[in-house]
């Protein structure tokens, strides 16, 4: 099992959190929205796998290449 | 038999030089997960299609009597190879010898102002070199008796091939100095994941320069090289898989200058209209979309080939093909920053349409792009000065371009997604949506103060956008010819294949190396 950070490609703040910690995922599925430049932006699944962990909280702020989610894959 | 010694020894020869550094600097090179320049160059290359020169070259060793002992090879392997069929020039630094430093030779084999340099300009075949080696050290100098001043070992080559024939730079080792530099003067750069580095000047020099304690991992790993700065294009994970990126860039590629890049068809029908166009952009103006996916959707089957899929991500940059023509794609990401351009993006579209330019591949731009990065950031880094350049390269490249807005085009940005003169094709889905800034925003600027004046401001404000946003259908700009046509989205591909088809005399009849005037902004 390999633990994947997922990195958010742009600053914005966090609008939804779609998955909880421990739900299994599918590659290309929407964990987090974020909101920047007046936009949607999802941050996707790279890998199939497990949520392990959710670094942050809706409303809160996230910056370039911050982990937002960790998967395990 | 005449000759018999001399052909004996000549054969000796050869051996040693295939002996390379010796055992113990070819495990040495194995241990480390690297492979030999010798390995790296038959698996680029077309079975058995190797025609090494100067094999002979080397520090010997003899005995009093005059009788060969043993012999050094030197530090570089360069040679004629096939790639595709195609002859090529192949050369890198053999970093089981000396770590492939520069050899007292009295013509260089590769690297800046080598032997492979002057082959790959005087034939008109392209360039692929393995970059394996450190440069120059301070104790050259202690050798010569004198310094040697910057430029002995000239990039005037090096520079004029950029405008002659394909160059390709793998960096396989750490590369620090004048190899480093010689990979980035390259239209392709590619580096291996864990076993290369690339630097200005590397941990030790820093170090001593900055007090900075960084590991060469740190310092000029992908990380930083290929993710952050965008030095080298591409990062792959295995030398076998850059040995295959290297072959795949170069099917692409024309030989050189004068030639047409080479059309080859991939069976996928002309007539594949693909319903999922129809609704890839989603009506929800926030919503971003897979531009990645649009791109497969037009482009033949299997042929989008990214260049810098790492760096500057609010755009993409991928060589195609289209009806089995070379074209490269240029397509604003929305999922980084809503496909604003900052610098980054900047930097990697004026590069790549450089590129297409000058090796005669028309370009498509696929446009959605809101207008430069806004905010103090991006003014930090001059994001006004990078955009405009964007604009001033796209508006002096003299290959056919075609402009497709699939949602929004607005201000400078957009400008830099066109050619803005002769044929200057602008096409549009009818998502399309364009002017000099989005309403959002606008609208607050240009009616302050009759917002202000209001009731609700904020119902005034949706109010007059509203109003705005109906003019901005692109049905209008089309009734004036402002566009030159409207697609349904699932006819895009049979619809540009007609263009690239048509444009096909322009480009044969306009073969050659290009001037380019003026200064940069």
């Amino acid at each position: 099992m390999a633990r994947i950070e997922i990195e958010s490609d742009v600053t914005g703040t966090v609008w939804k959190i779609e998955v909880e910690e421990g739900a299994s995922v599918t590659e290309g599925q929407t964990l987090i929205i974020l909101e920047s430049m007046k936009m949607e932006i999802p941050v996707l699944a790279s890998d199939d796998g497990k949520v392990a962990e959710i670094m942050v909280d809706e409303e809160e702020p996230v910056s370039e290449g911050q982990v937002v989610v960790v998967l395990d894959a | 038999m005449a000759w018999e010694k001399d052909l004996e020894q000549l054969h000796r020869r050869r051996e040693l030089a295939e002996a390379q550094g010796g055992e113990t600097n070819v495990g040495r090179q194995h241990a480390a997960g690297r492979l030999t320049v010798r390995e790296r160059i038959d698996r680029l290359i077309d079975p058995g299609s190797f025609q090494e020169i100067g094999k002979t070259t080397g520090a010997a060793e003899y005995s009093e009597t005059g009788q060969l002992t043993g012999l050094m090879p030197a530090p570089y392997v360069a040679g004629l190879a096939k790639v595709d069929g195609r002859p090529i020039v192949v050369g890198g630094e053999d970093f089981t010898v000396r770590g492939g430093t520069t050899a007292r030779l009295d013509r260089r084999k590769g690297g800046q102002g080598g032997f492979s340099e002057d082959l790959a300009h005087e034939y008109r075949i392209p360039l692929v070199n393995l970059i394996d080696g450190a440069g120059g050290s301070v104790t050259s100098a202690k050798r010569r008796g004198h310094a040697v001043f910057p430029g002995v070992d000239s990039f005037d080559r090096s520079v004029d091939l950029m405008g002659e024939v394909p160059v390709v730079g793998a960096v396989l080792g750490s590369a620090a100095g004048g190899p480093a530099g010689r990979a980035i003067l390259s239209h392709f750069s590619v580096m291996v994941k864990d076993t290369s580095q690339v630097f200005a000047a590397g941990p030790a020099v820093v170090k001593r320069s900055l007090g900075q304690d960084l590991t060469k991992e740190e310092l000029g790993g992908p990380a930083v090289a290929v993710d952050q700065g965008g030095t080298i294009d591409n990062v792959v994970d295995s030398e076998d898989e850059c040995v295959e990126m290297i072959r795949r860039y170069l099917s692409y590629m024309p030989q050189n200058v004068w030639e047409l890049p080479p059309r080859s068809t991939t069976g996928d029908p002309l007539d594949r209209c693909e319903e999922a166009l129809k609704d890839i952009i989603p009506e929800e103006r926030r919503r971003p979309y897979d531009m990645r996916k649009l791109i497969e959707l037009v482009f033949d089957e299997g042929s989008p080939f990214e260049i810098q899929p790492r760096f500057g991500k609010g755009l993409i940059t991928c060589l195609a093909r289209l009806d089995g023509y070379v074209v490269g794609v240029v397509a604003n990401n929305p999922m980084v920053y809503g496909g604003a351009m900052d610098v980054g993006e900047s930097l990697k579209q004026c590069h790549f349409v450089e590129l297409c330019d000058t090796f005669h591949i028309p370009l498509i731009f696929l446009v959605d792009v809101p207008g430069f990065m806004v905010g103090l950031q991006a003014e930090s880094r001059g994001v006004l000065r990078a955009g405009m350049r964007a604009v001033y390269v796209a508006s002096q490249a003299t290959v056919p371009v075609i402009t497709l807005v699939v949602r929004k085009c607005y201000g400078m940005a957009g400008m830099a997604t066109c050619q803005q003169r002769g044929v200057n094709i602008k096409l549009a889905w009818p998502s399309a949506e364009w002017g000099s800034l989005p309403v959002e925003g606008g609208v607050a600027v240009a009616y302050r103060r009759e917002i202000e004046a209001a009731n609700d401001p904020r119902a005034k404000e949706a109010e007059l956008e509203e109003e705005l946003r109906i003019y901005a259908s692109p049905f209008r700009t089309a009734e004036a010819f402002g566009v030159e046509d409207i697609l349904d989205p699932r006819e895009t591909r049979p619809y540009l294949a007609r263009y690239v088809e048509a444009m096909q005399p322009k480009l044969a009849t306009t073969l050659g190396p290009k001037a380019r005037f003026g200064v940069r902004p």
